[in-house]
């Protein structure tokens, strides 16, 4: 489904990061750990399109990235892709639901696959563990852990082929940790998406099939 | 688009507020400029009304209007009232108020006129003059008093004044062996009628039998003025003439046939074209409000820029959200544009009600205190046209934000 090759970057006033080769398909979860600053959040802000590339292409279901505007990109990421950022990025004058459905807003791929737009937010707050009374509440009335499962149910919704996760469980107790993974890990449907989630803590490596440490491959 | 974009603007109401409260202030500022412009030209116009011609001596037409309606300047020759007395006879005629200029009282020039000055003689948009106080002379030792002169001299009616010959006061030329009574003083009218002394043609008369050549020769003090024959105080020559006609077609040809009168050089003038021509003389006050004018668009202009960029700046953040989930650009610079003319909207229509509102409560105030009678409306033209290069503008600056966002890389903002 998806292919990196020869992935580098050079930050405007540090070093050159040479990424390991990435290709992941339907079905797969990966996980990619490494400690602060060697270019995790990079690696996936190349792979969302968020970042231009400078060396090296990432090839998404035949469409080559490095042939794409960053306009087409956007477009694409809406299309094919959920993000769940490591700073939420929620709109704070907007309510739960509403924060929601931005996900799909969009994209009329992922809008076509959802047939009831506030039956399937039920459905995917509820099979994340949050109550649907919260719904129509402002986002930033909710805790960090409440939001944080709003950010997963808006990357979800539609079935983005790709689901990417920077860093979701940074700001949670080890306790919550499992359970939000174990609540993200049963709303994935394997057998039309991949997940690749970005995280410094090796600890929740058995809940991926495919673990790259950064740690490693840098050394 | 239009609730994300209305729930948005609810998020930041005070900031927002602030922005469209100050371009509203500007903007009031820009109205108020054009309004007091234009009621100052409209009120400069129409100094007089209902007059459809000045007949004076031959002499240019500004300087007929000077004497006869802004009590500037003074004759160089007067009329007879002889030839008043034939243009009198003319079918074409209505009415006709001769007036004699020269004197004056305490600086404020004096008009000796007949009783039915005052129903003729209008102002404005064809206001007739009122009294205050008192009632119109009817005999000629009264006079009524404009409302600047009353105020500033602290007269009542039945207050006693002297006359002075000639415009400026002094002790040798006063007109000393009579006092005058003040019978009204009229309402205010923002015009030069409200400087200036009226009375009777006959009591001026009067007053200037015992003089010759500018000199007094003998006192009135010892004359009994009962003895005197009425015939007698029917003056001799007089300084112009306002006149009314039944049809306002035959304004030319009477204009016309008054310079062609054989017996006397005399001129006869458009009161409405003579204003005109002296309005475009001393416009240059026009032309500093007009600077003014665009000066304040101009720093309307930077104000609606800044404020709107320093405020779309916070919202950076917002709408690289919706574009890290696909918004497409025709949707974020929809965001910042619906934004900057809804703002820009409020504004002008806040400003156009502010002012209207102003303007009708306003109005009788600012006439009376500075003569200005800005007409009550809702906007021009031109107006139009300054708020839509406003709003263009505003619009246009409001895309500088939405361009950076797209220009800048997602990443930076979103992590």
């Amino acid at each position: 489904m998806l292919k990196a090759t020869g992935l580098k970057y050079r930050y405007q006033y540090g070093n050159t990061i040479q990424f390991p080769e990435i290709e992941i398909e339907r079905g797969q979860r990966l996980l990619i750990s490494g400690f602060s600053g060697c270019g995790k959040t990079t690696l996936l802000s190349l792979i969302a399109g968020t970042l231009k590339l400078q060396d090296g292409d990432i090839t998404f279901d035949k469409h080559e990235y490095s042939k794409m505007s960053s306009i087409l990109l956007d477009k694409f990421r809406a299309d094919h892709i959920g993000y769940i950022f490591q700073t939420l990025n929620l709109i704070p004058f907007l309510s739960v639901s509403e924060n929601i459905a931005l996900g799909i807003k969009f994209s009329s791929t992922r809008k076509s696959k959802v047939n009831d737009l506030s039956q399937e937010v039920v459905r995917l707050i509820t099979s994340l563990g949050l109550e649907e009374e919260i719904l129509n509440t402002p986002i930033d009335h909710l805790s960090v852990g409440q939001q944080q499962r709003a950010a997963v149910a808006r990357a979800l919704l539609g079935m983005p082929d790709l689901i990417l996760a920077d860093e979701p469980t940074s700001a949670l107790d080890n306790d919550t940790t499992k359970k939000f993974l174990r609540e993200v890990m049963n709303t994935f449907d394997p057998s039309h998406q991949a997940i690749i989630m970005v995280s410094h803590d090796l600890s929740i490596a058995s809940y991926f099939d495919t673990v790259i440490d950064f740690n490693k491959h840098n050394a | 688009m239009l609730s994300l974009l209305l729930k948005s603007i609810r998020s930041r109401i005070i900031p927002t507020s602030l922005v469209t409260i100050s371009l509203m202030a500007s903007m009031v500022l820009l109205l108020s400029i054009e309004r007091i412009q234009q009621g100052a030209e409209e009120g400069f116009n129409q100094s007089i009304s209902g007059v459809d011609a000045i007949i004076g001596p031959r002499s240019s037409s500004l300087e007929l209007v000077l004497y006869t309606v802004f009590h500037i300047g003074r004759p160089t020759n007067n009329i007879t009232t002889k030839t008043i007395d034939d243009i009198r006879q003319r079918n074409d005629i209505d009415w006709i108020v001769p007036i004699a200029l020269g004197d004056s009282h305490k600086d404020f020039r004096v008009v000796a006129t007949e009783s039915n000055y005052f129903e003729h003689i209008k102002y404005a948009n064809n206001k007739s003059l009122t009294l205050s106080k008192g009632k119109v002379f009817s005999d000629l030792s009264e006079v009524v008093l404009g409302a600047d002169v009353a105020e500033k001299l602290n007269y009542i009616v039945g207050s006693k004044i002297q006359i002075t010959h000639g415009s400026t006061e002094s002790t040798s030329n006063k007109h000393d062996d009579f006092l005058f009574e003040v019978s009204g003083i009229l309402n205010k009218t923002g015009t030069p009628i409200d400087q200036a002394v009226f009375l009777d043609l006959k009591g001026y008369e009067l007053l200037h039998l015992g003089w010759k050549s500018g000199r007094k020769v003998f006192s009135l003090d010892k004359i009994d003025l009962s003895t005197i024959p009425k015939e007698d105080l029917n003056p001799k020559t007089l300084t112009a003439a306002f006149v009314g006609l039944k049809s306002k077609l035959t304004l030319f040809n009477f204009t016309k046939s008054i310079r062609e009168y054989p017996n006397e050089a005399i001129s006869a003038v458009i009161p409405g074209i003579a204003l005109s021509e002296l309005w475009s003389i001393v416009g240059l006050v026009d032309k500093g409000f007009q600077l003014l004018s665009w000066i304040i668009i101009a720093i309307s202009l930077i104000a609606m820029i800044t404020l709107i960029i320093a405020s779309l700046e916070n919202r950076k953040h917002e709408m690289t959200i919706y574009r890290a989930n696909g918004a497409s650009p025709r949707f974020l610079s929809g965001m910042v544009v619906y934004e900057a003319l809804f703002i820009g909207l409020v504004a002008i229509f806040g400003a156009i009600i502010l002012v209207s509102i102003v303007t009708y409560f306003a109005t009788s105030q600012l006439n009376s205190t500075l003569g200005i009678s800005p007409a009550f409306k809702w906007i021009s033209f031109g107006e139009v046209k300054v708020f839509s290069i406003i709003l263009l503008a505003g619009v246009l600056s409001s895309l500088i934000p939405a361009i950076m966002v797209f220009r800048k890389n997602l990443h930076q903002t979103l992590n």
